[in-house]
């Protein structure tokens, strides 16, 4: 156990007295310090912004002067997804996915992924985070100052003196890993301080330590893939070359496989496609602005047999108000149904994508990173789900007023005069029907439960190259 | 103290050494002697384990290597061809580190001694190894060989970069040490360095033993004449 500490200091050592080598750990710093700094700002202002603007649109809706109800029902509202903490250090699908819903009468007005093949969206270049510089540069630093850890000795030399020394090659080889583990850990200082930094916010400091966890062992992974190909090759330009191939595959051609191969193992309709469809399904319903509509005449039959009246107009009821909140809810079941066969075709999407975690460790990470800050896809399909209840409960909200405040007759003969005009608007203090709307992080048992095939992808890589490296440490010759 | 049986090895396929059999015992400087390619190197790598022998065995303190190579490394300093120790290190960093991986602890004193037996300058020891010379490498090597404080000492091709007082005082070096009971197997293609340090010299041509000389008694060293005629006949060239 000595050995491994004393190989691993002197590796330390022989770092901070290489320009190189400390300049790129410099360089790298920074790097991560920087992005993790305009991650943090970028996702705080967000959030911010979006608190604010979900208070200004609250405000604007209640602030609305006395109107007939069915108006304010097309008036609408805007509800936003308001950032967890830990998109800070990686804000998942936030960009690629609607952030704000726009909630109006028979309308779901979702916020749809840009492009059929999305739904597994792994992320991409559009904007660096501190997620995406730990996925995929620090392993590019590791590779650099790590590739030529233990080939290094063979082809100075000093292998052979090494273990003349009675040091076994899995000593050596685990000196040099730790050596390179203990860099790893320490770029991962930035992420640490952001984590801290979100968890007075949430409460949530497990979900915090779990990401730093993840990322530990991400990156101890990549420490132990370095290890096993300086140990296994012959010539550090080999080395070299065999791990960049590593980092292409596994950074940019497997994660881009896994969204290909979910597209087209699972391919998304069309939006418009799909709005044809839901359109058709919707004309049978009938339209709730046409009380004399065909698919609304049993409806009127049972309300007069219902109250043994002959004529709408001596309904105790505003006949007007109840075909609106029957059609709404008729629309809302027809909406639902298609928003969620959308979201099961993209869950689906998702894991199959996921899947390709057993590849990739990058594909894991990302995965496992976007569940535990709470920015990933099923964050985003539980913000719609929570939008359109929302944006039910205050349609039929108000459609009650229109059944129950406003008469049949003023309805009718709302067009006649600006009196009569007058006598269907409601108070403004039934706007208050309205809920008010704060998205709320996943709690943290749902966010590990979402974590945990990631997690064990990536403890099973761990493990993978954990016996290669053994292997190849106990075969070290000179 | 140091035996091979019978010993062949193959690398790449090919058997570069051949039946070999020897034996040596404590306080006995041994040689073996021959051209580039003899098979001088591989025999002494055998008996740190860093290859297999393909037939036959190797045996360190009566345990074979094979099986008990850990055992063997403790018993064994190892001075290899092309020393090199770390550059970014000085003398005294290099020694301490690699003194440190055998489980010795050594004292500055101790190092300054050893350094002082090499006749390393004193004012380069505090440089980092980069900037030295090939001998002056080869001593600091040499001065690891002897703080490890082994009984068996494994040197190949040890006076190569030296310059010829330095190879004179190595040579005194090498018969102090065996003279304090250390035994050594020493490989080497200089046919007058062998012959005045070794009390045994094994010719080995194409891996095979092809000639045998001992130190007769009474006499400082081996006849040069002799062994240099064997290495001539056999090799057809003296190297």
């Amino acid at each position: 156990m000595n050995n491994i500490f004393a190989i691993a200091r002197e590796e330390a050592r022989l770092w901070l007295r290489s320009r190189l080598a400390l300049g790129a750990l410099l360089v790298f710093a920074l790097l991560l310090t920087a992005t993790s700094w305009m991650t943090a700002n970028r996702m705080s202002h967000e959030l911010a912004h979006r608190a604010g603007q979900q208070a200004l649109a609250e405000e604007t809706f209640l602030a609305q002067p006395d109107r007939h109800p069915h108006r304010m029902v097309h008036y609408g509202h805007y509800v936003f997804r308001a950032p967890p903490p830990l998109s800070i250090i990686d804000p998942g699908v936030d960009s690629v996915t609607g952030q704000s819903i726009f909630l109006e009468g028979h309308r779901q007005n979702t916020a749809m992924f840009a492009d059929a093949g999305a739904g597994a969206n792994l992320g991409g270049f559009e904007e660096l985070t501190a997620a995406l510089a730990y996925q995929l540069f620090v392993p590019l630093l590791l590779i650099a100052i790590g590739h030529g850890l233990v080939i290094r000795e063979r082809e100075e030399n000093t292998l052979a003196p090494l273990l003349a020394q009675g040091v076994s090659g899995t000593a050596l080889c685990a000196g040099k890993w730790l050596a390179l583990a203990g860099v790893a850990l320490a770029l991962l200082l930035p992420l640490v301080v952001l984590a801290v930094a979100a968890v007075p916010a949430s409460g949530e400091g497990l979900a915090g330590a779990g990401l730093v966890s993840l990322y530990a062992l991400y990156l101890l992974i990549w420490c132990g893939l370095i290890v096993l190909v300086s140990t296994a090759v012959r010539s550090r330009a080999l080395a070299l070359g065999v791990l960049a191939l590593c980092w292409l595959g596994a950074a940019l051609i497997v994660p881009r496989m896994a969204v290909e191969s979910a597209s087209s193992a699972m391919p998304t309709p069309g939006k418009l496609q799909t709005d044809l469809r839901m359109q058709a399904d919707l004309r049978e319903v009938g339209d709730g602005h046409n009380a004399g509509a065909p698919q609304f005449r049993q409806l009127q039959a049972n309300l007069l047999a219902q109250y043994e009246v002959d004529r709408v107009e001596d309904l105790p009821v505003n006949f007007r108000g109840v075909v609106a909140e029957v059609a709404e809810a008729d629309l809302t079941e027809v909406m639902n149904r298609y928003a969620e066969e959308r979201m099961a075709l993209e869950s689906r999407q998702a894991r199959f994508a996921e899947a390709f975690g057993w590849l990739s460790p990058v594909v894991a990470v990302s995965s496992g990173s976007r569940a535990l800050a709470g920015t990933d896809l099923a964050t985003h399909h539980r913000f719609l789900r929570e939008a359109e209840a929302v944006r039910f409960d205050f349609v039929q909200g108000l459609n009650r007023v229109h059944v129950e405040q406003l008469t049949y007759t003023d309805d009718i003969n709302r067009s006649i005069d600006e009196a009569s005009q007058r006598a269907t608007r409601m108070s403004a203090e039934n706007w208050n029907v309205l809920d008010e709307f704060a998205f709320q992080p996943a709690s943290v048992d749902e966010r590990f439960a979402h974590a945990s095939a990631p997690f064990a992808m990536l403890l099973a890589w761990l493990l993978l190259l954990g016996g290669g490296g053994l292997v190849a440490a106990k075969r070290l010759r000179p | 103290m140091l035996a091979a049986r019978s010993l062949s090895v193959e690398r790449s396929g090919r058997k570069v050494v051949r039946d070999v059999s020897f034996n040596i015992q404590a306080g006995e400087v041994h040689a073996l002697l021959g051209g580039n390619g003899a098979g001088k190197s591989t025999t002494l790598l055998t008996f740190l384990g860093f290859l297999q022998p393909s037939s036959g065995s190797v045996e360190v303190r009566g345990l074979e290597v094979n099986g008990n190579v850990e055992a063997a490394r403790r018993a064994i300093a190892y001075l290899p061809e092309a020393a090199s120790l770390y550059g970014h290190l000085n003398a005294f960093e290099n020694l301490r580190y690699f003194l440190s991986l055998a489980g010795a602890d050594t004292s500055r004193k101790e190092l300054d001694a050893a350094l002082d037996s090499v006749a390393l300058q004193a004012d380069a020891r505090g440089m980092r190894m980069r900037t030295y010379s090939k001998g002056m490498r080869q001593k600091v090597a040499i001065a690891l060989a002897i703080l490890r404080n082994t009984p068996i000492l494994l040197l190949d091709e040890p006076t190569s970069g030296l310059d010829p007082v330095a190879i004179d005082e190595f040579n005194r070096l090498v018969r102090d040490l065996a003279g304090a009971g250390r035994t050594i197997l020493l490989v080497t293609h200089d046919v007058y360095g062998a012959c005045h340090v070794a009390d045994r010299i094994d010719l080995l041509q194409n891996g095979a033993l092809v000639g045998a000389f001992e130190r007769p008694a009474g006499m400082d060293r081996i006849d040069t004449e002799a062994v240099h005629a064997a290495f001539a006949r056999h090799a057809g060239a003296i190297q």
